[in-house]
């Protein structure tokens, strides 16, 4: 097996170390510096050797080496010591160098030069392409507009949020708005009311006995996937007798499904239902783990508060309302494999339940998710081996504060673009969906410049064209994107950065192992191109724009960021790195680029719940008292529920509870749920230009380069729909696809199912016009609530071409 | 000298593909691009096949990988009139020798498990693609026959066996009674794909469940 | 009566006009399409065919078993008739011989123009390995061309020299064709003792050609039989692939001969009762190859083994069943009717039923190839194969090859065996009169 070559780096790297003092590092006084020209043609001087980075295919974070011959980048394996993919990758991660050696890449900085969006560009310099930034935005501050710049980001990693993020707060806007409302930001959300963490879990994958997932692509899509990879391996076989249950509630037979001991096919959007009815055979058998439900929990039993005042329990309601043969009319699962379940489930320890985007991007989405998470809770798994973990988070130094003028804190002040956490969306942080319709009304304020880092609106967004209206509107876009993608097209500059294998970057694990890891994604190559890293360009930009966003950012490039941030990992002194001095540190971490800090320790119970109790709730009072903020107090509680499209009342809106979900589109006009799944070669919607992946796209139909509609076959044979057939699939808002039907008997009768990843208009060649988006068809149906859309709430109707 | 054979243990295998992408970035297999995927032309030294049995809702889903068998009575190298195709007895290995191939396929039809794949046209490289060409494999021609090789330029341990997340597949030396690959293959739970061929496959699949 | 032989059968050597151009033109022009189709495929590669993975073999393979198939039709009527003195063969054995040879050549070059790298040809003399069926057809098609080019020269050689002669005759005529009569000759006199090492010399090979023609069918036929497929793993392939071998060997020499017939006003010695003979000998192989596809087919379909029942099905029913129909129709059905009754049994009625056949032996092929590709034993997905434009022109250019190469063929020398035609009629003198004719001629 090829080993890592240290030999090289360390050379190169110790004519650096010798120039290096060994004082602490402060803002301003950089420790160790970039590679120079020459060590980076000594790492192309007929070299054959494995240099360690990050994957960048997806936002888990897996550790991989590239073998590099020559300056080539011809291979790339999994890190062996990485802790969540030890040495394995997925067929995205392998696959890395069709991204750094697409031919379609973006050469250097352009400028639009024709109409918006007719292709027309201009090859410039960094220096005029950054002058022009720096002129337009300090014009909008000199005119008190900065507020009127969006910054719109997508998959951001390591310390490029925190920089975007303080980019924003000096130059003054409140705009910065990531992706998480199309994303998992309602399942963050229930694990916030649950526990005080508003983030996803870790799991500890290697010691559980029984998985119960309700819609999560365990093996496809939920990152960080490899670990899921590897661990299910390990669950199956690892352990000498012992072989992990693996059960699927899903409402399609996915690759997870396929490969899982059982799937329970189930009606979309009432998971929430089938979780509360196992909870009532749990609890009315007396199966629930007493101790840790006695010890660690709240909200369990009725409970009075300090006015006296006597609220619903878990317990009453669950009983109440939840017995198995009303699950199965609401879920269509029988009763006793509801109940078989929950016994199962109950007395197979350690026994972890999931859910993700399917069950929490809904109108009822986060109380599903709550339903699903209150089983750890009454099993106890929480926070035991083989259960949920808090992952901790990697000990960065804190940002230094941002010095903000009067023109920064006036334009702070202004309300956000997309409306988040107004009353529009009281428990939103972002609501990525609601731009389009924000620009284009103006509402609450014209736009006068779009940033896009990382991220294709006019391809991810739901319905799609309303982003090209809103970006035909905004007078100045700058797009950070290597590649040609259909939103860049709309921009006015491209200031390209590096794609991840030339480019120098943390990236913290996603929570996973429950302990923090962070990579170091580093060079493998010399840039192609005359590409830069956006870090680079920003603090640049900063510097610039001079006055407080110049001293906001006290530091020449982003890798004097990095190594500001990564100090803090160091004077922690904890961790798997060991050094007297930093630089030493440093240099181990760029060896190694890795640094990890196990063990995960569990049952830190003061760590584990900041919740108001202490303790895990099943009645959620962080969400009662979020509620009562945005109604103004908690007697108007009840008419913000309303307002929120929110059925139930009182103590049952705080508890995990099923209520019907809210379609977009009638069922006798339109009578499929729309599914619009993710597949393993999806990566993140930036696949379609990676023929390797398009060649190998579906597993389980053997689907290659072309989108397609999964449905039934006896459904189909009702519609009279071949297996091969083009049929249009339509949603509500008019808007129609037409793709090829496969007849799948793993569909459920009443759903058709669509993959994502095609359908792009730009994009180089291998994507453009290749396909289908399904994202044309996803109604822009978001909820109150939380801000999320719910895309899996669209139905469609299907007919022959 | 070994005996190289596979052991894939479907429980394991989460049909994940990343044996197959590995394979062919290890090997350079270039893509076919969509039009002549679609004409059933894409080249899979390691394919990752699946099949559907049953009615909605009791459907079984069966994925499998399928790399080169490297059978011990290979009925494509018995046919290969020009022996482009031959056992290598040292190692137990059906190799390939492109410079003599002269494209009659008559291995590719010979093979039960259709693991050969053809060069229809001249294998493309689009522009920059070319910079991630493995340097230790040969690139083929157009016309002559290839397929999974156990990478045998980088032995002990095939590309798809080092990529498996799942760690399902296993590799190594069957006349070792103590190595893993000959401990599995004894295993009660091993299968070799359609055995009663007398081809002697040697790559061992170990069924799902207990 | 020799003057008559002499100028009707001559006829068609020293005959030419407007006709025989445009003909030729047509021909040509097929063929250069055709190499034209070739020279693209070997440029860009065999992706320009319709062939594909499961599919990898189709129209050129099928061509290739076609036309060897075809080309037994010298060895049974020429040798096989010969060696059982049947009388009415004189007329047909040249007319069969040559299609022997021409077809024999094109099978070979279907298969080479099969080939993804025909400049590596040199490998199979270099590196040739007997364990290969491939081998053992190649072994076996080189004996039999050999062999046919022998046996079709062999017999030629006094008409050659009785060319020679009425060339020389004639003053002013065409050197090139008296130089090449004269070498094709070797000094043939037409002495007692040459007549009787011709044959000898015949009847030898005739009596060989028999074997050689049967293993060269055999052996095309163990290129599929040798390997696993379903449907091909048949032990009774090799009798299969002669009986359709001599079944579509006759077909075609009776459509040759229709055209023959017609084109040279051979009518007084292409009768209505050799091709009765020839139809009734059809009739016979057309049985026969009902029982062999019968007996296959019943065997697969009783045993019910899902791999072979699977390729059955697709014949039966499934993508392959308007090919198989049609076979069927055209390889029995209607040729039995047409055949089995005096009444129908007509030129026409023959040759009819010989195109049928010839088409519904290249369906044969094709439904025995192609059906088992598209299912292979792993459940990978079903197969599908369209022969290209390219495969198509080949195909074509092929069978104008064989046309152009008969006219040709039929240019040069005369398509009926004048000697042994006048052999044949002298038979019905007293002997004592033939040894007096022939110590004359001395």
């Amino acid at each position: 097996m090829p080993k890592i070559s240290r030999r090289t780096f360390l050379r190169v790297l110790g004519a650096g170390m010798a120039a290096a003092t060994a004082s602490e590092l402060r803002p301003g006084g950089p420790l160790l510096r970039a590679l120079t020209e020459e060590e980076k043609a000594a790492l192309q001087d007929g070299q054959d050797q494995w240099l360690p980075t990050v994957c960048g295919q997806c936002p888990a974070g897996c550790g991989i080496m590239v073998r590099v011959v020559d300056g080539r980048a011809v291979k790339i394996d999994g890190l062996p010591d990485h802790p969540s993919n030890r040495g394995k990758t997925c067929p995205k991660g392998q696959n890395g160098l069709q991204v750094l050696y697409d031919p379609d890449r973006i050469r250097g900085p352009m400028k639009r030069v024709g109409d918006r969006g007719a292709g027309d560009w201009q090859a410039i310099s960094w220096e005029e392409a950054i002058a022009t930034v720096v002129s337009q935005l300090t014009m909008l501050r000199f005119a008190g507009q900065s507020h009127t710049l969006v910054f719109l980001t997508g998959r951001v990693q390591g310390q490029m949020e925190g920089l975007i993020r303080r980019f924003c707060q000096a130059y003054g806007t409140p705009n910065y708005v990531g992706h998480d409302s199309i994303s998992m930001a309602a399942t963050e959300l229930a694990h916030g009311y649950i526990t005080g963490h508003r983030a996803l879990f870790g799991y500890d994958w290697e010691n559980t006995n029984y998985l119960l997932s309700f819609g999560v692509a365990f093996l496809e899509a939920y990152q960080p996937t490899v670990r899921n990879l590897r661990l299910t391996g390990f669950m199956r076989r690892g352990r000498p007798n012992q072989r992990t249950r693996i059960v699927q509630v899903d409402t399609r037979l996915s690759v997870t499904a396929a490969k899982a001991d059982e799937w329970v096919p189930v009606i979309p959007a009432t998971d929430g239902a089938l979780a509360l009815g196992m909870a009532y055979v749990i609890i009315s058998e007396s199966l629930y783990n007493h101790d840790f439900v006695a010890r660690h929990t709240f909200g369990f039993e009725d409970w009075t508060d300090d006015a006296g005042v006597t609220h619903l329990g878990f317990k009453t309601l669950v009983l109440r309302d939840y017995a198995p043969a009303q699950v199965e009319a609401i879920t269509g699962v029988p009763s006793d494999t509801v109940a078989r379940l929950a016994r199962e489930f109950a007395t197979t320890p350690p026994a972890v339940a999931i859910a993700n985007r399917s069950v929490s991007m809904q109108s009822n989405g986060l109380f599903n998710q709550m339903a699903v998470e209150a089983l750890n809770g009454l099993v106890g798994s929480f926070d035991r081996p083989g259960g949920p973990m808090v992952q901790r988070p990697a000990p960065y130094l804190p940002w230094p504060d941002v010095p903000l003028d009067d023109a920064a804190e006036m334009a702070l002040a202004q309300p956000r673009m997309d409306h988040a956490g107004t009353d529009r969306y009281p428990l939103a942080e972002a609501v990525y969906q609601q731009l389009p319709d924000s620009i284009v009304h103006d509402d609450p304020y014209p736009v006068s410049a779009l940033f896009l880092y990382y991220t294709n609106p006019l391809f991810s967004s739901p319905q799609v064209e309303p982003v090209r209206e809103a970006l035909k509107k905004v007078p100045f876009i700058v797009s950070f994107s290597p590649f040609l993608d259909d939103s860049s097209v709309y921009a006015d500059l491209i200031l390209p950065d590096h794609t991840y294998l030339e480019r120098l970057q943390d990236v913290e694990m996603v929570p996973s192992t429950g302990y923090p890891v962070v990579g170091l994604r580093q060079p493998v190559v010399a840039p192609l191109f005359d590409t830069r890293h956006t870090g680079d360009v920003l603090v640049e930009v900063a510097k610039k724009l001079g006055g407080t966003v110049a001293m906001a950012f006290p530091w020449n490039s982003f890798e004097e960021v990095l190594q500001y941030r990564i100090n803090g990992l160091w004077r922690s002194e904890q961790g798997d790195i060991i050094a007297t001095e930093y630089p030493f540190f440093w240099e181990e971490f760029r060896r190694r680029s890795l640094w990890s800090d196990p063990p995960y320790r569990f049952g830190e119970w003061s760590r584990v719940f900041q919740t108001p109790s202490g303790r895990y709730e099943f009645y959620a009072q962080g969400l009662k008292a979020d509620l009562a903020k945005a109604a103004g107090a908690e007697a108007e509680i009840d008419a913000l529920l309303a307002k929120m499209e929110v059925q139930a009342r009182g103590d049952e809106a705080f508890l995990p509870h099923y209520e019907p979900p809210r379609s977009a589109g009638d069922s006798a006009q339109f009578p499929f749920f729309f599914d619009p799944y993710k597949l393993m070669t999806h990566a993140e919607g930036r696949g379609a230009n990676q023929p390797h992946l398009q060649e190998t796209l579906g597993t389980l139909l053997n689907q290659k380069w072309d989108t397609w509609l999964e449905i039934n076959p006896r459904i189909a044979r009702y519609l009279g729909i071949a297996d091969g057939d083009e049929v249009w699939v339509e949603s509500p808002a008019g808007e129609r696809l037409k793709v090829r039907a496969v007849l799948y008997e793993g569909a459920r009768p009443d759903v058709v199912n669509m993959p994502f990843e095609l359908g792009h208009e730009a994009y180089g060649h291998w994507a453009k016009g290749r396909g289908a988006n399904p994202n044309r068809l996803v109604m822009n149906d978001t909820n109150p609530l939380t801000g999320t859309l719910n895309p899996f709430a669209t139905r469609v109707k299907v007919y022959k071409a | 000298m070994p005996r190289w054979a596979m052991v894939i243990d479907l429980d394991k295998c989460t049909g994940c593909q990343s044996c197959t992408l590995a394979c062919r970035m290890e090997n350079n297999v270039p893509f076919a691009g969509q039009e002549q995927a679609s004409k059933g032309r894409a080249i899979f030294w390691n394919e990752v096949f699946a099949y559907a049995e049953g009615e909605y809702p009791h459907v079984k889903m069966t994925i499998i990988p399928r790399p080169c068998f490297h059978c011990e009575n290979p009925p494509c190298v018995k046919v290969c009139p020009v022996g482009a195709t031959y056992k290598d007895e040292e190692q137990g290995l059906v190799l390939q020798r492109y410079e003599r191939c002269i494209g009659c396929r008559y291995c590719t039809v010979a093979c039960p498990y259709g693991v050969r794949y053809f060069n229809w046209y001249q294998p493309e490289w689009p522009t920059g693609t070319d910079r991630y060409q493995n340097p230790n494999v040969p690139l083929r021609p157009k016309g002559v026959v290839e397929k999974c090789l156990y990478c045998v330029h980088r032995l002990p341990i095939p590309a798809c066996v080092q990529a498996c997340s799942s760690g399902a597949r296993y590799f190594g030396d069957l006349d070792d009674s103590n190595s893993e690959v000959a401990q599995l293959a004894r295993s009660p739970r091993a299968v070799r794909l359609l055995e009663d061929l007398g081809t002697e496959p040697k790559c061992i699949y170990l069924k799902e469940g207990l | 009566m020799q003057m008559r032989d002499d100028e009707v059968l001559f006829r068609s050597v020293f005959q030419s006009g407007r006709r025989a151009y445009l003909l030729v033109g047509i021909l040509l022009a097929i063929i250069a399409w055709a190499v034209y189709a070739y020279v693209h495929q070997v440029a860009t590669g065999l992706g320009v065919t319709g062939m594909n993975r499961p599919v990898f073999w189709g129209v050129y393979v099928t061509n290739f078993v076609f036309f060897i198939g075809v080309s037994h039709a010298g060895t049974l009527v020429s040798a096989i008739l010969r060696i059982t003195g049947a009388g009415w063969r004189r007329p047909i054995t040249r007319a069969a011989e040559a299609i022997t040879v021409f077809s024999l050549v094109l099978g070979v070059s279907s298969i080479l123009i099969d080939l993804g790298r025909i400049d590596r040809i040199w490998a199979l003399i270099r590196y040739p390995r007997f364990e290969s069926p491939l081998l053992w057809d190649i072994s076996s098609v080189s004996v039999y061309l050999t062999a046919s080019v022998i046996y079709l020269y062999l017999p030629l050689i006094p008409d050659v020299a009785m060319l020679r002669d009425r060339l020389s005759a004639v003053q002013g005529r065409r050197s090139w064709r008296r130089w090449l009569y004269s070498k094709l000759a070797l000094g043939w006199t037409g002495s007692a003792q040459q007549w009787r090492r011709l044959e000898r010399g015949i009847s030898i090979m005739a009596v060989l050609i028999i074997p050689i023609a049967v293993s060269v069918h055999t052996v095309v036929s163990w290129i599929f039989a040798m390997t696993l497929q379903p449907t091909w793993h048949s032990t009774i392939f090799g009798p299969y692939f002669v009986v359709g071998a001599i079944f579509s060997g006759i077909a075609t020499l009776i459509l040759v001969m229709v055209v023959l017939r017609k084109a040279f006003g051979l009518e007084a010695y292409l009768t209505p009762r050799h091709f009765n003979n020839l139809g009734l000998l059809l009739l016979t192989m057309t049985l026969f190859w009902f029982y062999f596809t019968f007996a296959e087919y019943l065997t697969e379909f009783y045993g019910g083994e899902p791999a072979p029942l699977g390729v059955l099905m697709t014949k039966l029913g499934g993508a392959f069943s308007p090919a198989f129909l049609a076979m069927v129709f055209f390889c029995f059905v209607i040729p039995f009717v047409v055949l089995a009754f005096r009444r129908t049994r007509t030129i026409a009625g023959i040759a009819i039923a010989a195109l049928l056949i010839d088409v519904g032996m290249w369906l044969e092929r094709y439904t025995i190839i192609v059906p088992t590709l598209t299912l292979p034993r792993l459940p990978y997905p079903t197969g599908s194969y369209s022969p290209t434009w390219v495969e198509w022109s080949v195909t074509l250019g092929c069978l104008a090859a064989f046309a152009l190469a008969y006219f040709l063929f039929s240019r040069l020398f005369p398509i009926i065996s004048i000697w042994e035609v006048q052999e044949g009629e002298n038979a019905h003198v007293p002997a004592a009169e033939e040894s007096a004719a022939s110590e004359s001629t001395v």
